[in-house]
């Protein structure tokens, strides 16, 4: 195995160069964040007003039109969890496949390392999120206080799921960002495969209600652990098992450590590519 | 910065792999992915920089100065060979890189700094004299997009001057901005000189590095073509450019180009024009010497053949035009390679730029090789006269005229 000129395995080395990249990386965060919304009137309330109308319409539509199976009622709020951190993964990965290409010019006109630019991906996304959550907070208090559900300390379980989820992301992000700068159809790979993998992970439906001969395979979707723990903690209010954290911080392990070997094979040429 | 050594074998620039679909085809798997043919924008460069050095790299567009800067500045990786910078470097190879318009001048600072590789505690400490520096004092906090152009050069010249590197790698962005900014520029850059700082600066303003550089690098088609000192480089480095521009290679035995026309018996090989020094130029100084030359070949031999040149303006005009024949020259052999050379003692053409024919042809006038327009040359004069002559003259008068002393 190679090694750096500092005895760690080379591999490790897009990890290590994002942590040091840190300020870098929150500037650039921030600057993607406060450019996308200066110059509307309404700014950063944009993030809560688009997540509350989607709230709303599955709200509706799940109480006047369709009616759900009696296990995941209020199915809005059931939904509206899962589709909001799935929102989140699927936009920082289209991101990290676009991130060379829009920040082609730095680049190439300065040093800047370019892992920077897929941990931007997933930060300006996770941002996102972050700032959709008070919807979410708001909606399981309203469902508290109508009865409809029984909110409760493994609420806070959640906030580590997302971290974890989130290594997973800028894991998948390094791979996916660097393939993409070599190989045009990356892009659309991801796509097609974001859409595929949207109804084969538990999002719209609990992982309980896959018949158990067909679960196994369940698992095998990396994402299938972390959207059935973000319903446990945030929906269900039931402790997550050991064996699904287990599951969860393998999964990032093994994603972050192969996205940055990906990533480091790929890196020189990277700035001739974008 | 100590003594930095920079090897560069080839560098292969772009390669055909498009998409996943072909690496993982190609056989072995993602052997497509190493760049073997290519473009090589430079090849089997090397060379050393001692700490304070300052450095000029000269060359035509193409020739590689920017890969060197990007290789150095660790932005792409050669394909062969090493390259190794000591201590801390900075590339101003675009001003303002990372400048987002929405964010005020302040954000873009610290932005701008982070992609320099300053830290925050950094830029902090330097933000007053980078903002004082580029004078936007009043204007820190208004959107980028509302300043003028002239301004965000400032600001990104003043970031990348305030950060303190130990070498300094510079694209043609010194002189930016009015007059007096681009003084002040110039006097920073000289204060990094003193300060021991190693600077590499790619321009195309050959008296700037001339005048600024203790050494300069040359280039061409991505080979280094010479190393030494400034003036001397600068120098040898013009020559070229003149030479280039004063003689134009004809392809050998291909099809007669376009305003070529004649039998082929006989062939123009090249044409020069050269100036009262003997080198080919295509600049002359009216008044001067200078000469037009041509190479040509007959194979099989010839008897009969007389040479010509004619000139004309470039619209058109016909000014001159002689050959052999016309001057008393009887030919009695022409065989393999020759050098026809009309000299001109003094260069009587107005300035302006002029065209040249070439020609062997028969003495009944029947066109070996016909070359129209082959070459074209300026003369420039210290005064500036009409038409196309250009005599040496004095003007004289009698009678009731005086001029003032």
């Amino acid at each position: 195995m190679s090694k750096s000129s500092d005895g760690r395995p080379r591999f490790l080395s897009p990890l290590l160069r994002t942590l040091r990249q840190r300020p870098l990386v929150v500037a650039l965060t921030k600057r993607e964040l406060s450019a996308r919304y200066r110059g509307s009137a309404l700014g950063f309330v944009w993030s809560l007003i688009n997540p509350l109308l989607l709230l709303l319409v599955y709200a509706t539509v799940f109480r006047f039109v369709f009616t759900p199976r009696a296990d995941v009622r209020p199915y809005a709020l059931f939904l509206f969890g899962g589709v909001l951190v799935w929102g989140f993964v699927s936009a920082a990965l289209l991101d990290a496949a676009e991130t060379f290409r829009t920040n082609g010019p730095l680049l190439r006109k300065t040093t800047v390392a370019p892992e920077v630019f897929p941990a931007v991906a997933v930060g300006a996304r996770l941002s996102h999120l972050c700032l959709a959550l008070p919807v979410l907070g708001a909606a399981i208090l309203f469902a508290a206080v109508t009865g409809s559900a029984s909110p409760g300390a493994p609420l806070f379980q959640f906030p580590f799921v997302l971290l974890l989820l989130t290594a997973t992301v800028f894991g998948l992000a390094l791979a996916v960002s660097s393939l993409a700068v070599h190989f045009g159809d990356v892009r659309d790979l991801i796509g097609n495969l974001l859409t595929l993998a949207f109804f084969l992970t538990p999002v719209l439906y609990p992982a309980a209600s896959v018949p158990q001969r067909w679960r196994p395979f369940l698992w095998l979707n990396p994402f299938a652990i972390f959207f059935s723990s973000v319903h446990e903690s945030a929906f269900f209010f039931r402790p997550i098992s050991a064996s699904a954290w287990a599951g969860m911080a393998l999964t990032a392990a093994a994603a972050l450590l192969s996205g940055a070997w990906v990533f480091d094979r790929l890196r020189d040429s990277i700035a001739e590519e974008a | 910065m100590r003594g930095a050594t920079k090897l560069y074998r080839r560098y292969g620039r772009k390669r055909s792999v498009g998409t996943l679909k072909t690496a993982l085809l190609s056989r072995p798997a993602g052997a497509a992915l190493v760049p073997e043919a290519g473009v090589a924008a430079l090849t089997d460069v090397s060379f050393e920089v001692a700490r304070g050095e300052t450095v000029g790299i000269v060359g035509s567009n193409g020739s590689g100065k920017s890969t060197l800067l990007k290789l150095l500045a660790g932005i792409v990786r050669p394909t062969r060979g090493e390259v190794e910078v000591r201590g801390r470097l900075a590339a101003l190879l675009e001003l303002g890189a990372g400048f987002h318009p929405e964010l005020s001048g302040r954000e873009n600072v610290e932005i701008a700094g982070l992609l320099l590789g300053l830290s925050k505690a950094e830029i902090a400490r330097r933000f007053d004299d980078i903002v004082r520096f580029a004078e936007l004092e009043e204007f820190l906090d208004a959107p980028l997009r509302t300043y003028s152009s002239g301004m965000a050069v400032r600001l990104g010249f003043s970031i990348a001057a305030h950060s303190a590197p130990d070498v300094l790698l510079v694209d043609e962005v010194l002189a930016v901005g009015d007059e007096a900014f681009a003084h002040r520029s110039l006097e920073k850059f000289s204060e990094f000189e003193k300060a021991g700082k190693t600077i590499l600066l790619v321009s195309h303003d050959l008296s700037l590095v001339a005048a600024r550089c203790r050494r300069a690098i040359w280039l061409d088609a991505g080979r280094l073509v010479a190393d030494g000192p400034a003036p001397d480089t600068v120098a040898r480095y013009r020559e070229r450019v003149a030479e280039r521009e004063g003689e134009k290679r004809l392809a050998p035995g291909a099809a007669a180009p376009a305003g070529s026309i004649g039998s082929g018996r006989a062939r123009v090989v090249a044409v020069r024009v050269l100036d009262g020094r003997g080198r080919p130029s295509g600049r002359l100084r009216s008044g001067e010497a200078a000469s037009l030359e041509m190479e040509v070949r007959a194979e099989p031999a010839l008897r009969d053949f007389v040479f010509g040149f004619a000139l004309s303006t470039v619209a058109g005009q016909p000014v001159f035009g002689s050959n052999t024949a016309l001057e008393g020259l009887d030919g009695e052999a022409f065989s393999g390679e020759a050098r026809v050379r009309l000299e001109i003692p003094t260069l009587s053409l107005a300035p302006g730029v002029y065209s040249v024919d070439a020609a062997i042809h028969a003495a009944d006038g029947a066109p070996y090789d016909y070359r129209r327009d082959v070459i074209r040359f300026e003369v420039t004069a210290e005064t500036a006269t009409s038409g196309v002559w250009n005599p040496r003259r004095r003007w004289r008068t009698e009678g009731g005229v005086r001029w003032k002393e």
